[in-house]
């Protein structure tokens, strides 16, 4: 059963303030006075999609930094005679068909073309793909769902990718704020000491799982090269199976689990503190379907909102790259690795502002900082420590918000027709009327004139 | 003892009563009086109404005079309120009540309720107005007792017209306790509101066949058109007029005002049709009228004939029959006009396909009167003696008629006590538990959930209390197959696995009438994962006397 804090928000705060409340439960966990968070959110979850840029999904979008008036990709930007180039479009409308655009390291260096952000046709060109499509956006006839959670929690416009490559860097960013040791690819010897997120908060003794959806626990760096088809993935977006240590510790092993577990920890109030979450199928990786992945992240979504967790908790969805497809702001590069292109990233929770487009430069390792601050973490990296927090796109002056399923269908384009009410007062009121007066009619006027003697009533009674 | 007023402060005031009188209640006497010379009927009309008062007569002692009539409608009114809200609402509550909300423009339920589906909107447009300040379902179900009480006090005048006041105040008696109209006018449903029009359109036609004025076959034109606002199902009583008239050469009828008194029948019916097209419900009113005109029957042919006669009284119904039978000689267009209103209906919903427990609420007045003049007769028919002396026929009389209104009162009183059966008819009252589902749905489930039950009918009833959509599973993705009102769910399987529906809602009275769709819902229950969040209960009786708990609504929560 759903409870409601609000009443209680009061002394949740106070109890926070005076160290009363212990870490969150989990197994067999050393419990450490110091892990209580340090704002109302308990539980962070980070669900991570792949391969779309920000203006590829929300370019369109009122009020964010989407696609700027005018924007005409050129085909060539090295010509400087042709003026041929390509504007935005819609995918799905016109002749270029959907597919998986390029995004390996050299075609972000050939998009970003030393911040001119002019190379993004040329660049899908040179890979033999029609490099139109980097051009493509979808807007809400394709994202409903996710214009609806842009609507009601935070839309961030200012959150880049942490390298300017492809998933696997990527995602060790998203959990070690750093490239790792391979840089570009994934070592046959893994990922090595390199410190997570995890570690630290096992040291602290901080619950976390990493849960990953039709997990097959045989998958990781050392079978990799075995596995067969879309599984083969797994061991990249699971940075973790990467890892020596957590596959051979069995304690650490034990928090990579299926997502099913998601759901049951959310039934037994025994979600984690920190949960990160990658998808199998509806990753939305191109050119899987859009709709199939916003079906995935609602069900996540629900079922938290669903959780008493709901009142405590930070989801973030985000997105491990640009996926090729155009973006127009110029990624800063803080070091030799990134940023890379933006990603959509939303944060929806109770303390979220609601509607709000948050404009903090951020990356993978903001999330490691909204941790690392949020539970008195140590930094693993320099990323980390000089990334920004997320920590502005909450309110926590003001009380949790209610659950609230965000629809699927968008709302608000057209306006709702509402009926005429006052055609309904004005005809039913005067049927009533008419009645009546031909009633009074009948009985003060013509009736009473015309009893007829001898009628029929009183023949019955002679 | 009479005192005679004699200063001139009560004079004035008679006479102010006097024409107060002649303007609310002129008509009271008429049908009894006409064979009076004018100035008689009206001396004896002035003293029946207000005679006591006339003379001078205390407050307590008017009030003594009209007893029977108070007594009679104090009773109505306890039988159509006694914990009047014991059961929250069935599922046509639910959406009538939904309507007017809509129609009040109620912030809430207006996103669930349209305001135009199925009927014309004359009840729901009265309860609008009553929740003006909010929408309040125990308000809503008063405001059809209200209706209810009405239609016994019209019954009574009918009765009274035609038959003579003891006759009007047994009819008003069997009505006020008949479990048929104390069952339907306990709940906000259309077929109160068109059975107190129809009382008033046969009220209007009998003026007309007395007087023989056409000004009241105009207003019994208006009547029927009210009749036919308040549910369109009411216009099959426009063949029991015309049967009637076509029946019945005494009545002399001039084709020109039989035309004419169509006029304000379709006047009144305008509010309908225009409100459809002006409003934005053209759409609704067509896709229903296909679908009603095409669905399939929803009840056996012998569904009226086993639940109908019970519900009125069966000795009743036999008072009625022997009266007709024994005063066969005295027939005359009275009798003939009552039995036309209850004949044309019975025979009208027995063909019609779709059936309903209280579709033919519209032939109880005709019967509780036709069951009181016979009655009324057996009390004051000259005195004889019975059974060797020792019973007078007036004793008799009164006996049969106690007797009645206890074999009628009985079943009314239990039908105020919630079932304890499992299962439930449509229209026969509120749904238990059904209420105390939604509630809980809308505390503890998050605002926007969606939601799927067995059928529509429970999915009504929680969209009402728990402000959340639902779906019935059996709504047919064919849309000839299906309640245009409704929206059916073409991939159960994938709206689940999606996440478009979070919760599932079995309940055992759609289960005992679909129990294909019951073990399909709990297949989905089983598949994804389903969690008995919440349970409503019954008292049924156990298999060794003592009671026990059976629940008749369990909400799971569901994932893929």
């Amino acid at each position: 059963m759903i409870r409601h804090p609000r009443l209680t928000l009061p002394l949740w705060a106070a109890a926070i303030g005076l160290g009363l409340f212990g870490p969150p439960q989990q197994g067999t966990l050393p419990p450490d006075s110091d892990s209580q968070p340090k704002t109302l959110i308990e539980h962070v979850i980070v669900l991570m999609q792949e391969n779309h840029s920000f203006d590829n999904y929300f370019g369109t979008y009122p009020g964010a930094d989407g696609i700027p008036p005018g924007t005409c990709m050129p085909i060539d930007p090295f010509d400087p005679v042709s003026r041929t180039c390509v504007a935005p479009f819609h995918l799905g409308e016109g002749e270029v068909q959907p597919d998986d655009p390029d995004h390996s390291s050299t075609t972000f260096r050939l998009q970003f073309n030393r911040g001119r952000m002019d190379g993004f046709v040329y660049a899908l060109n040179l890979k033999n793909q029609d490099g139109r499509l980097a051009m493509a956006y979808y807007d809400d006839r394709d994202l409903p769902y996710y214009w609806n959670l842009a609507d009601e929690y935070v839309l961030f416009d200012r959150f880049f990718s942490s390298a300017g490559g492809g998933s696997f860097t990527n995602h060790v960013y998203w959990v070690a704020a750093a490239p790792g040791p391979g840089e570009r690819d994934l070592p046959p010897e893994g990922l090595g000491d390199l410190p997570t997120i995890f570690d630290r908060l096992q040291e602290r003794g901080i619950s976390w799982k990493f849960y990953v959806q039709n997990y097959d626990p045989t998958i990781t760096y050392r079978t990799r090269a075995e596995a067969i088809g879309p599984k083969a993935s797994q061991a990249i977006w699971v940075p973790l199976l990467n890892y020596a240590r957590y596959l051979d510790d069995p304690q650490l092993f034990a928090r990579i689990v299926d997502l099913g577990e998601y759901f049951k920890d959310l039934q037994n109030e025994t979600l984690p503190a920190v949960a990160y979450i990658v998808p199998s199928g509806p990753s939305e990786h191109p050119p899987s379907s859009v709709q199939s992945g916003q079906r995935f992240v609602r069900t996540v979504i629900n079922e938290l909102m669903r959780s008493d967790a709901w009142y405590s908790s930070a989801f973030i969805l985000t997105y491990d790259d640009w996926g090729g497809w155009y973006d127009h702001v110029p990624p800063p590069q803080v070091d030799a690795y990134g940023y890379g292109f933006r990603v959509p990233a939303l944060l929806v929770s109770p303390y979220a502002r609601p509607g709000h487009i948050d404009s903090t430069v951020l990356d993978f390792t903001s999330i490691l900082k909204f941790i690392e601050e949020n539970w008195g973490l140590e930094s693993l990296a320099v990323r980390d420590a000089r990334a920004k927090s997320f920590v502005t796109a909450f309110d926590f002056s003001q009380p949790p918000r209610e659950p609230r399923v965000v629809p699927w269908e968008r709302a608000g384009k057209e306006p709702r027709q509402e009926p005429r009410r006052g055609v309904i007062y004005g005809a039913y009121g005067a049927a009533l009327v008419l009645p009546a007066v031909l009633i009074g009619w009948a009985r003060f006027g013509a009736g009473r004139r015309g009893r007829v003697a001898g009628s029929p009533v009183a023949a019955s009674r002679r | 003892m009479r005192l005679t007023l004699s200063n001139a402060p009560i004079q004035a005031t008679r006479k102010a009563i006097l024409r107060l009188s002649h303007a609310l209640r002129p008509v009271r006497t008429k049908l009894v009086d006409l064979r009076l010379p004018p100035g008689r009927c009206r001396a004896i009309r002035e003293h029946r109404i207000w005679g006591p008062m006339i003379h001078g007569l205390s407050s307590a002692q008017r009030f003594l005079a009209a007893r029977p009539l108070v007594l009679i409608m104090s009773s109505a009114l306890a039988m159509r309120v006694y914990r009047l809200d014991l059961l929250g609402f069935n599922s046509d509550e639910a959406v009538y009540a939904g309507q007017a909300a809509a129609i009040a423009n109620d912030p809430v339920l207006s996103q669930f309720f349209p305001i135009f589906r199925a009927h014309p909107l004359l009840f729901q447009f009265l309860l609008a107005l009553v929740f003006q300040d909010g929408v309040d379902p125990v308000l809503a179900r008063t405001t059809a007792a209200a209706v209810g009480l009405a239609n016994v006090l019209l019954v009574y005048q009918l009765g009274r017209e035609l038959y003579g006041r003891r006759a009007g105040l047994l009819a008003a008696l069997f009505l006020s306790l008949m479990p048929y109209h104390v069952v339907v006018t306990r709940q906000v449903l259309l077929d109160g509101p068109m059975t107190l029009c129809a009382t008033l359109t046969l009220l209007l036609t009998a003026r007309f066949a007395a007087t023989h004025h056409p000004a009241w076959l105009y207003a019994a034109g208006a009547g029927m058109g009210l009749t036919f606002l308040a549910k369109e199902t009411g216009v099959v009583l426009l063949g029991a007029i015309y049967a009637f008239l076509a029946l019945s050469p005494e009545i002399r009828l001039r084709l020109r005002d039989l035309g004419l008194s169509i006029v304000p029948m379709i006047a009144v019916i305008a509010p309908f049709p225009l409100s459809l097209a002006l409003a934005g419900g053209a759409s609704a009113g067509r896709h229903y009228l296909v679908w009603q005109l095409f669905r399939r029957p929803n009840h056996e042919w012998s569904f009226y004939a086993t639940t109908v006669p019970s519900a009125i009284g069966p000795l009743l119904i036999l008072a009625a029959l022997l009266g007709i039978w024994v005063l066969r000689r005295e027939h005359s267009w009275k009798e003939k006009l009552l039995l036309l209103w209850i004949a044309v209906p019975t025979l009208f919903f027995q063909i019609w396909p779709v059936k309903g427990y209280q579709y033919l609420l519209l032939i109880a007045p005709a019967i509780a009167i036709l069951a009181a003049r016979s009655l009324a007769r057996l009390i004051s028919a000259p005195d004889l003696r019975l059974l060797r002396g020792r019973v007078s026929r007036r004793q008799m009389g009164a006996l049969a008629a106690g007797l009645v209104a206890i074999t009628l009162w009985i079943p009314s009183w239990q039908s105020t006590y919630p079932s304890n059966s499992g299962r439930f008819l449509a229209g026969s009252g509120g749904v238990p538990g059904g209420r105390e589902a939604g509630v809980w749905v809308a505390d503890n489930t998050p605002e926007g959930s969606t939601l799927m039950t067995i059928g529509p009918s429970m999915a009504n009833i929680l969209q009402f209390y728990g402000h959340r959509w639902a779906y019935g599973l059996s709504v047919s993705p064919n849309p000839l197959h299906r309640n245009p009102s409704y929206d059916p769910v073409p991939n159960p399987d994938f709206s689940i696995r999606s996440g478009a529906i979070q919760y599932l809602v079995w309940d055992a009275f759609s289960a005992e009438r679909s129990p294909f769709f019951s073990q399909k819902l709990l297949s989905y229950v089983r598949r994804y994962h389903g969690r008995a969040l919440h349970y409503e209960f019954i008292t049924v009786p156990g298999a060794s006397g003592e009671t026990t708990l059976k629940p008749v609504i369990v909400i799971y929560a569901v994932r893929p």
